[in-house]
């Protein structure tokens, strides 16, 4: 990259608008964003993954389990070879899954502001894969109850 | 910076040729939004043809007024009778059929004169924006595969006119991994919204790769090649456009350079002390600020040196907490009083007086008080 160009920079030209950012005039003007490097989805400085040198993404697996990005430091312009890719699959424990995120980030001193999110996310995600429990049947009260044991003994 | 940043080549077969070529100057220049905006909704003015309305329209009618008295406004009025015209107001912007308000003329100011070196700087900025992975990204172009920032293919691969078919064109692009991003615009084809339909504007599509050739060395005939692909565009090096390098005036386009274009910058924009070979009287121009990060700048020994040391260190006793019970909460009941502490240790909570510590008075004592 030149030398004109920080990350600094590159939030200011792009803060405004950009590709990835989703503005709406409902609730107060939310402002989010669809970067798959982006741990909250919110369009802020700290979690733009685009402009940051450094940056965590999670997204869920293909098999189930989740895919975990990072961005290399040194390789900002070399799209192709700049995401380190590592799939903690479905057979990986959550506590596993969330222990190899941040070993190999926050740990390292790789974006440790962003050791909670990322833990967040990857729960998030592997709590949508559960299946879902179907709903109890209703247990009737008062009345129907009433009703419904009598119905029974007659 | 001792060495100046390189660029590396790509054959046409999308691998590294081993061939670099140092960045151009050009994409030092500083990135000036404001600057390129300005220019763009300028330079966008200047291709526009004239339109208007009928001299006539509205106006083709014999109406008068008919004056006061008649208990209708005094409006001009079409003369007659027998039909259902006669009598109906006429040449008013408020009446029906009549001429518009303030009709549209052919004199209209269509054009913008701009400042020859403010575009040569939009220009410059565009550039150096092009050069930027995020901001490519940022305005929406799919560059995930792409090897490098700037995208620099070598011009073997259009050398002879090797690329005059559109499957070929197609080839390359995908091979140096452009492929997304051509396949991005060629879904996103959707029909206009509103009246442009029906004035030649029928649909919208997004922009895909520039792609930027030199034609002494690259020829001509890529044009052809390209130009049948949705949203690909040919730019000669010589004659770049900041209608192509910005698009809606926002910066990041992504561009693919010949390699022969790539070196071809140097002599088209010379540098930032050295004036161009091509341009009267152009100079690159520099960054105002140096060190664009703020980060490394708050971080600097010259800044870090002046700025008063952090107060209280590591563990900071904050001043405004919530007060807490101390017969509850047992710690704030030891700061409040040490002797607690021992208090609790001895058991002295818990011992009974002593019985005979019980005096009780004498019947003296007792006489004595009762006397009165």
């Amino acid at each position: 990259m030149a030398s004109n160009i920080s990350q600094d920079l590159i939030w200011e030209v792009t803060r405004g608008y950009n590709a990835m950012m989703v503005k709406r005039k409902q609730a107060g003007g939310v402002q989010f964003s669809r970067d798959p490097l982006n741990l909250r989805n919110v369009h802020s400085r700290k979690q733009a993954g685009f402009v940051n040198d450094k940056a965590i993404g999670i997204q869920p697996g293909e098999k189930g389990g989740v895919k975990f990005m990072t961005k290399k430091a040194g390789k900002a312009n070399k799209p192709a070879s700049s995401l380190q890719t590592t799939t903690l699959g479905s057979s990986t424990s959550t506590r596993k899954t969330y222990r190899s995120i941040v070993n190999s980030t926050a740990k390292h001193n790789y974006r440790p502001d962003l050791r909670a999110d990322a833990v967040a996310r990857a729960s998030a995600i592997r709590k949508t894969q559960k299946p879902v429990k179907p709903d109890p049947p209703s247990k009737p009260r008062g009345a129907r109850a009433r009703k419904a044991t009598e119905s029974e003994s007659s | 910076m001792t060495t100046r940043p390189t660029v590396s080549i790509l054959s046409p077969d999308g691998s590294a040729s081993g061939n670099s070529h140092p960045l151009p100057e050009v994409f030092k220049a500083p990135i000036r939004p404001d600057i390129v905006q300005a220019v763009h909704t300028g330079m966008a003015k200047n291709r526009r043809q004239p339109y208007a309305v009928s001299e006539k329209a509205g106006h083709q009618t014999s109406a008068e007024s008919w004056g006061t008295g008649r208990a209708v406004a005094r409006i001009p009025r079409v003369s007659g009778g027998g039909t259902h015209r006669a009598g109906q107001a006429a040449f008013g912007n408020q009446c029906r059929s009549g001429r518009m308000f303030a009709p549209t003329k052919v004199w209209r100011k269509w054009h913008q004169k701009l400042n020859l070196n403010q575009k040569r700087f939009a220009t410059a900025s565009a550039l150096a924006a092009s050069s930027n992975a995020a901001l490519l990204m940022a305005r929406g172009h799919r560059v995930s595969t792409v090897p490098e920032v700037p995208l620099v293919v070598s011009s073997t691969a259009f050398a002879g006119a090797a690329i005059t078919k559109t499957s070929a064109a197609v080839a390359l692009l995908k091979a140096v991994g452009a492929g997304p991003d051509v396949d991005k615009v060629k879904k996103s084809r959707k029909t206009r919204a509103g009246k442009g339909k029906m004035r030649g504007r029928r649909h919208k599509q997004r922009r895909g790769p520039l792609v930027v050739y030199s034609p002494a060395e690259d020829g001509k005939e890529l044009v052809r090649a390209f130009r049948n692909l949705p949203g690909v565009e040919t730019c000669d090096v010589y004659a770049l456009n900041l209608l192509q390098l910005a698009p809606g005036g926002h910066l990041g386009r992504f561009v693919v350079w010949t390699s022969a274009a790539f070196a071809a910058l140097d002599t088209v924009y010379g540098s930032a002390t050295e004036a161009s070979a091509l341009k009267k009287d152009f100079l690159l121009p520099s960054p105002l600020v140096r060190q664009p990060d703020l980060a490394k700048l708050i971080n600097s020994s010259e800044v870090q040196s002046v700025l008063r040391p952090v107060k209280g260190g590591a563990i900071t006793k904050r001043p405004m907490v919530q007060k807490k019970n101390p017969l509850r909460n047992r710690q704030i009941l030891l700061r409040l009083n040490p002797y607690a502490g021992q208090y609790s240790k001895d058991k002295l909570g818990q011992q009974k007086k002593d019985e005979k510590e019980k005096i009780r008075a004498t019947d003296e004592i007792m006489d004595l008080m009762h006397t009165n």
